[in-house]
């Protein structure tokens, strides 16, 4: 028993990229949550904060990087005390590709390990039929997939999709069935091979900010999605909360653009993911308070029953909107502060393809 | 301050490619006095390089002394207390006289690290951190050692997997020297002055990379 040889399970599998098969060890979902957490930690510090042995923890690491999902910085000297390794997350180390289902579009992005969007296109969406051409889908991820050098095509862990629950009641009304979606999820995952996760599209937006986002080092926040209607979130120890109303208020976009409307004027620009929006008068200043006494509303509410210091406002909508909106929360509660979200290229994309991160790779 | 043993074989004392066992690098030349150097006045470097060590066999030709498990003991409790031992064994092993496959030499150095966790010669009688560095493979040509060596430079490439599987399995520190050294032509199986400062820098780095607590 002593001197048996080893068991070689433990070593990484140098053939396949991924690791495809295996089942990922929790101490491993550990450490990679760890890293994707704290940029740049030492395996000391990866210990501390894990209760693993210096051995344990050179282990996991060692084929962690074996399988390219962690590189090691250059040694930090110069400082107080022992020189230390950084450790982070390899951006080419994985990636994901996410599908935002929204009313007017469908955004598909993909993203790296980190979360930065490496490629992001949009197809029209009917309103009438959500899940229209899925060819036409299935085209856009193969095209997503192909935007990576072919070595690094192997490592998508996975395909996401971001689903509005009225999205998918409509389809289900419409084709007479509920399984549309899953149709959906079953022929893409045929067709490309991937696993695919779906998720409610808000949650989906709020998990990929508290991943990647502004909202990394929070426990607690409150998540407001400005789309074309304004919805919101409350995340308490890392739990997304959806709630029973899944309370969505009509002073979002929509309500923008029947402002507009309503004084004559063009609206197509505010469905664009362009970064910057022209002038659009005294509608935009109406619809802008409006929005804000609603944010605030909601915000003062929920005070009442919970405690929570920080706002994260996510949108595609132009920066410029969210900071105005974060500015008038700051002033307005003291004990608050308000974040425009760091994830602004279709955030329910992006939240979409983290679906396959934490799925495969982070402790829940 | 903390200490690190270097445990090897005549790579580790510094032998000279091609020359004779007496014929050795300078103490600052060779990688445990890199070692030394590069992780500066916090650690106590000892060196413990014996040519001709092997893991755990008697050497019936060279002598009963070559065997590392039987040295390993003695030299832990002179030590103590140790932060880290570096074991790097192996080349020995594959001499003909031996005839050992390579998975089985990785097994030799298993019971090393069996005895090291059994002693726990660390502070406060815990079990230091221990790595486990695979030599760098042979070269094909190993001279006038040919017929000792028969058969070894091809085993010797597979060292450094055995070695790791080991490693992960009894969860301990890992380096592959091969990564970042050859061994010279001068006589296929030792390695000069460069690959000595290569070698002995990489391992700081991987020394480092453990991770240390402030306080020592």
């Amino acid at each position: 028993m002593r001197f048996a040889p080893p068991n070689p399970l433990r070593i990484a599998d140098r053939a396949s990229g991924l690791n495809a098969l295996s089942v990922r060890s929790y101490n491993e979902r550990l450490v990679l949550s760890l890293l994707l957490q704290n940029e740049g930690i030492s395996r000391m510090e990866i210990g501390e904060k894990t209760g693993l042995s210096a051995q344990t923890a050179s282990v996991i690491v060692r084929s962690l990087e074996q399988e390219g999902l962690v590189s090691q910085g250059e040694a930090q000297r110069g400082r107080v005390g022992p020189p230390t390794i950084p450790l982070s997350l390899n951006p080419e180390g994985a990636y994901a590709v996410g599908v935002g289902f929204s009313r007017r579009r469908i955004d598909i992005a993909l993203i790296d390990f980190i979360g930065t969007v490496r490629f992001h296109t949009q197809l029209p969406a009917d309103e009438a039929n959500p899940f229209p051409q899925s060819s036409e889908l299935l085209e856009a991820i193969r095209q997503a997939m192909t935007s990576l050098p072919v070595e690094a095509r192997g490592r998508v862990a996975g395909i996401g999709l971001a689903v509005p629950d009225e999205v998918d009641a409509m389809a289900a009304t419409r084709n007479g069935s509920s399984t549309s979606l899953k149709a959906l999820q079953g022929e893409i995952e045929e067709q490309i091979k991937l696993p695919v996760f779906v998720q409610n599209d808000i949650t989906a937006a709020a998990g990929g900010e508290s991943m990647f986002g502004v909202a990394k080092p929070l426990n607690d926040y409150l998540f407001f999605y400005l789309g074309a209607r304004l919805q919101s979130r409350l995340i308490l120890n890392h739990q997304i909360y959806k709630g029973n109303s899944s309370a969505s208020f009509d002073h979002g976009l929509v309500r923008l653009e029947s402002e507009l409307t309503r004084r004559g004027r063009p609206s197509e620009i505010i469905w664009s993911s362009s970064p910057e929006w022209p002038d659009l008068g005294e509608a935009y200043g109406a619809w802008l308070g409006e929005c804000s006494n609603r944010l605030k509303a909601s915000i003062s509410a929920l005070t009442q029953f919970v405690e929570f210091r920080t706002v994260v406002l996510s949108s595609y909508a132009p920066q410029k909107i969210a900071k105005a909106l974060c500015a008038d929360i700051s002033q307005e509660f003291a004990t608050i502060e308000a974040l425009p979200a760091r994830v602004t290229i279709s955030p329910k994309a992006v939240g979409a393809a983290s679906l396959p991160f934490s799925s495969r790779f982070m402790i829940q | 301050m903390r200490s690190v043993l270097c445990y090897g074989d005549s790579n580790t004392h510094g032998q000279i490619p091609g020359r004779g066992p007496l014929e050795r690098y300078g103490p600052e030349e060779r990688w445990p006095g890199i070692l030394r150097s590069q992780l500066g006045p916090d650690w106590y470097v000892i060196e413990e390089g014996l040519s001709g060590r092997t893991t755990v066999h008697d050497d019936p030709i060279e002598g009963a002394h070559k065997n590392g498990r039987t040295y390993l003991r003695p030299c832990l409790q002179s030590h103590a207390t140790l932060d880290l031992v570096i074991i790097m064994l192996g080349t020995n092993d594959l001499k003909i006289r031996f005839n050992k496959p390579p998975s089985e030499v990785a097994m030799g150095i298993g019971c090393l690290v069996y005895d090291i966790k059994e002693l726990a010669p660390g502070p406060g009688g815990s079990t230091p951190e221990i790595m486990i560095v695979a030599p760098p493979p042979m070269q094909d040509d190993v001279k006038e050692w040919k017929s000792i060596f028969a058969g070894a430079p091809e085993k010797s490439r597979l060292l450094a997997l055995e070695f790791e599987v080991l490693a992960d399995s009894l969860e301990l520190h890992f380096f592959d020297a091969g990564s970042v050294v050859s061994c010279s032509e001068a006589d296929g199986f030792h390695i000069d002055a460069e690959a000595h400062r290569l070698l002995g820098t990489a391992l700081a780095r991987a020394v480092d990379a453990i991770g240390w607590s402030r306080s020592t």
